[in-house]
């Protein structure tokens, strides 16, 4: 019997032991807060939604929650789950685009106007200059990363913040998007006030190399998710493994020692702004060409580059976590777009995942409760064990 | 007895994460005394104070005042027990006067003042109390400058905090604590900031204080100070209690070897220089203020040879730092030459000016010397990542960088908890100091550029740095020496170049001067013309 216990004991010991070693290292740290936040977010959304529509309150988030589970058949939910990862692909990139700005000391806030610009030169070179897809998406890539380098520049040559020529080349790129797609007939559609969409058989329309068979027949689920995930890997490998990603961060962390070692601080800034401004690009590119989005006349900046930054910060700046952080945003933002029938209005699950991303402003509070809590168990086992040793 | 002290700590244990920062320290003030707390960095003089001060909760032993248990949970507690700290770091309101800064948290509310108030006037007292919090800055002013008057500080109490010395700052930061009408204060290594004749205004405004009837506890790493002012000293070291002496009992040898725990040698043995060719020569250096058009380095002249160590030293902001700034690129020159090993690099930018062999231990740490969120591996390399040994077509390699900062570690013996991966944030200045110095000696270099190498560190490390530094003049490199303590400058220089508003006014040999003749150069009380560039190779044999 007290071999068992003993056993019993060891087990645990070890379990316990394995544990704390995890909660220790600094990226479980970043794993849990993540979490933390998005249980957090979904708790407060669902008791504004309780006050809302009680009745509906709990059909309401499990719908949010469960977005194409709701399906029975295998197939549909196949399907959907297909064009909720389509969905997924750009916010992936434009987190990406936030994140690698963020390594370098740059907050990437015009990261909207980046995707605008971009998005605008989709229309063009698809509907009317009908170029095939790779095209398309290489000058959207080029848009968003010229369109970014003025902040650059700006930033290295006149010292002005990142943050605020940022919003004010939003509103330009905004103003700018609005015209031009107004102004010419083939890509703006009058009858419905906004511009046409990239569809299927277009040139400009990402392929999907077969993967429609692996969803049940969804076809929008193209090269996108695919084209994301190289990104992912690619910005992964520049941050961890190269000397760029190596200055970039010195740079970003301290720049003052950068200069002390003699890091070009100019080349590393502009290189970095394209790059953030080609990814923006690349996100603009796997929205709008896959048929989802067309251009809609606006007098607010489009979200898709704010969207980034609470998927990025939500995924604690790292590159491979933002996969995860952008689906489960997408998820409950897709999820949340078929309540309607429930009787709530479509911007209760924008509620869901405002408070979700308000949250994730609180990662680093809640990593550093994590960080507390941590020391005062090993504190708690010190004074254990010490008194041990007095007992004796 | 115990009433005699008018503050006891007793069996103080305070635990960290990982360390017992202090583990069941006794610490006894008398009224009226000065207590010298040594003890190397890291040893808790620190925490042992911020425990005092409130900042921190021991985790076991009590807390005396006057013979009656006290708990101090924060500063609040100890300002009610007219406890006083005087931190090392100032904490003062830069865009505020002397006066606001001095009142800042006890203002005095403006009030009417009458034998027989009415109801209006007291309505009016009671608003102001409670609502609108008029300060009344007469009665303030009234309050301090009595302070001042009967302290003997010099100071202009309508100065902005920006506006004056750091000395002054201090004063500042000690009259607060003496508005405060607080009895026992603690000064925190006060000195590091100071020069030789401030530090010696100090030590006197300290031993006013004593006289009035003030207890102080007074934390430093300077013996000569401790042994001029204090009337016992408490030695800790690795968090624990080691020994109560007066100071009249003791020496200065004594009280190093309790602090380190072995013997330390304060002067190092320095053999003869064997000076061989000239590797930098500085030629009518000169660098304007941006802001300011002031010439803060004014035609410096002077060259560092294979085997000397040249040191540069005078009384803080006087150009030091920035001629080292103009020397190693971090702002530009706006005239004069730069040479090394007979070659122009003048024009050259930064990375130029590290490969071709110039290396640069920053006065400031956390400033230039460390990305202090990278861990020791990343920091080693930080000037040399892209070279060929440690990257291959844009990638870096972890392996060799790791292999490389494993023998920088070993070599110079830093201490890090999980080696080469330990992030240098966590660790203690005089390691840190250690992973900068181990990159700088390490990497291709003719020349070493010093500032203040022992800023911030113990007796301990020190010693390590002075024979690294001295070492590498034996070894037949270039060193030049930026100084503030005269100590470091005799123990180590060859030749000593005082600079004096941004020029260079004296060059002596540290052999056939005196403490004194430095001092009277270093305060511009004396200048001459120097020509510090020395031509030609020779070997000093005795």
């Amino acid at each position: 019997m007290n071999k068992i216990k003993a056993l019993f004991i060891k087990c645990f010991d070890t379990v316990n032991n394995g544990l704390t070693k995890f909660t220790k290292k600094e990226s479980a740290k970043t794993v849990i807060t993540s979490l933390w936040c998005a249980l957090l977010g979904l708790f407060i959304g669902f008791i504004i939604i309780l006050f809302i529509n009680p009745s509906n309150a709990f059909d309401g988030m499990a719908a949010t929650l469960e977005n194409f589970f709701i399906f029975s058949n295998s197939d549909t939910r196949l399907y959907y789950f297909g064009s909720t990862l389509a969905k997924t692909a750009p916010l992936i990139v434009m987190s990406l685009s936030i994140l690698f700005g963020y390594k370098c000391g740059l907050f990437n806030i015009g990261a909207s106007g980046q995707y605008t610009i971009a998005f605008v030169v989709i229309l063009f070179a698809g509907l009317v200059g009908n170029l095939p897809w790779y095209l398309v998406m290489l000058l959207a890539m080029i848009a968003g990363a010229s369109y970014a380098v003025i902040t650059g520049l700006l930033k290295v040559f006149f010292n002005v913040s990142e943050v605020i020529s940022g919003i004010m080349l939003n509103c330009i790129a905004l103003y700018l998007g609005n015209g031009l797609c107004q102004s010419n007939t083939t890509v703006w559609d009058a009858s419905h006030g906004e511009s046409f969409k990239i569809t299927q058989g277009s040139q400009a329309f990402l392929p999907n190399i077969g993967l429609d068979k692996l969803f049940a027949g969804n076809t929008v689920v193209g090269i996108g998710i695919i084209f994301a995930l190289i990104a992912v890997i690619v910005i992964f490998v520049v941050l961890k493994k190269t000397t760029f990603g190596y200055e970039i961060q010195t740079i970003g962390l301290n720049p003052e020692a950068a200069k002390y070692a003699g890091i070009n601080k100019v080349k590393a800034i502009i290189l970095s702004t394209i790059i953030c401004g080609a990814l923006a690009g690349l996100s603009a590119s796997l929205s709008a060409q896959n048929g989802f989005n067309s251009w809609q006349l606006s007098s607010t900046v489009v979200s898709a580059g704010f969207d980034g930054i609470s998927s990025a910060f939500l995924g604690g700046l790292n590159p491979i976590a933002v996969v995860f952080s952008s689906y489960f945003i997408t998820h409950i933002t897709d999820g949340g777009s078929v309540i309607t029938d429930l009787g709530f209005a479509p911007q209760v699950a924008n509620i869901i995942t405002a408070s979700i991303i308000y949250l994730s402003g609180f990662s680093a509070f809640i990593k550093q409760y994590i960080s507390d809590k941590d020391l005062m168990r090993e504190q708690k086992l010190l004074c254990r064990g010490n008194n041990k040793k007095e007992d004796k | 007895m115990a009433a005699e002290y008018t503050i006891e700590m007793i069996n103080i244990t305070k635990r960290f994460a990982n360390i017992v920062a202090n583990d069941h320290i006794s610490l006894r003030i008398e009224k009226g005394e000065i207590l010298g707390l040594c003890g190397e960095n890291g040893a808790g003089k620190s925490t042992l104070m911020s425990i005092l001060f409130g900042l921190f909760q021991p985790d076991e032993g009590e807390i005396r005042k006057d013979g009656k248990v006290v708990e101090i949970k924060n500063p609040n507690d100890a300002t009610a027990l007219n406890i006083g700290m005087i931190h090392q770091h100032f904490k003062l309101v830069e865009a505020y006067t002397v006066l606001q800064n001095i009142i800042l948290g006890s203002e005095p509310l403006w009030e009417i003042k009458k034998d027989k108030l009415t109801i209006f006037d007291r309505f009016l007292n009671f608003i102001n109390k409670k609502v609108l919090k008029i300060i009344d800055y007469k009665a303030a002013s009234d309050k301090v400058q009595k302070i001042v008057d009967k302290y003997g500080f010099n100071i202009d109490l309508n100065a902005k905090i920006s506006d004056i010395s750091v000395e002054m700052q201090q004063k500042v930061e000690i009259i607060k604590t003496l508005y405060r009408d607080n009895d026992i204060l603690i000064f925190d290594e006060p000195t590091a900031v100071l020069t030789e004749q401030e530090i010696d205004g100090l030590l006197k405004i300290m031993l006013n204080l004593k006289k009035e009837g003030k207890s102080i506890v007074f934390i430093s790493h300077k013996m000569n100070e401790i042994f001029k002012v204090c009337d016992r000293i408490t030695v800790i070291r690795k968090g624990q209690h080691v020994k109560d002496l007066l100071t009249s009992e003791t020496t200065k040898e004594e009280i190093s070897m309790l602090m380190v725990g072995r013997e330390v040698k304060l002067d190092v043995e320095k053999p003869a220089p064997n000076i061989g060719k000239e590797i930098l020569r500085v030629d009518n250096l000169s660098l304007i203020d941006k802001e300011t058009k002031k010439k803060i380095v004014n035609n410096v002249s002077f060259n560092v040879r294979e085997g000397e160590i040249v040191t540069i030293a005078g009384i803080d902001g006087n150009g030091q730092q920035d001629l080292i700034y103009a020397i190693t690129g971090i702002n530009q020159a706006n005239s004069g030459k730069l040479f090394f090993n007979g070659e122009d690099i003048s024009s050259y930018s930064i990375r130029k000016k590290n490969r071709i062999g110039l290396s640069h231990i920053p006065e400031d740490r956390h400033k230039h010397g460390l990305v202090l969120d990278y861990s020791i591996n990343k920091n080693v390399v930080l000037k040399e990542y892209n070279l060929k040994q440690f990257s291959k077509y844009g990638f870096i390699k972890d392996k060799e960088i790791k292999k490389y900062s494993k023998g920088i570690i070993e070599k110079f013996d830093v201490r890090a908890s999980s080696e080469g991966d330990t992030v240098t944030r966590t660790m203690s200045g005089g390691n840190q100091q250690k992973v900068i110095i181990g990159r700088e000696l390490t990497r291709k270099h003719d020349l070493v550029i010093a500032v203040q190498p022992i800023r911030g560190l113990d007796i301990g490390s020190i010693e390590t740095i002075h024979n690294i530094l001295l070492n590498e003049r034996n070894s037949g490199k270039a060193v030049l020496l930026v100084s503030l303590e005269l100590d470091e400058v005799f123990t180590l220089s060859d030749r000593i170049l005082i600079m004096f508003e941004g020029e260079i006014v004296g060059e002596f040999n540290p052999k056939e001067t005196t403490r004194e003749q430095l001092g009277l150069y270093m305060s511009g009380a004396k200048k001459d013309k120097v020509n510090a560039v020395k031509e030609g190779c020779y070997n000093e044999q005795n």
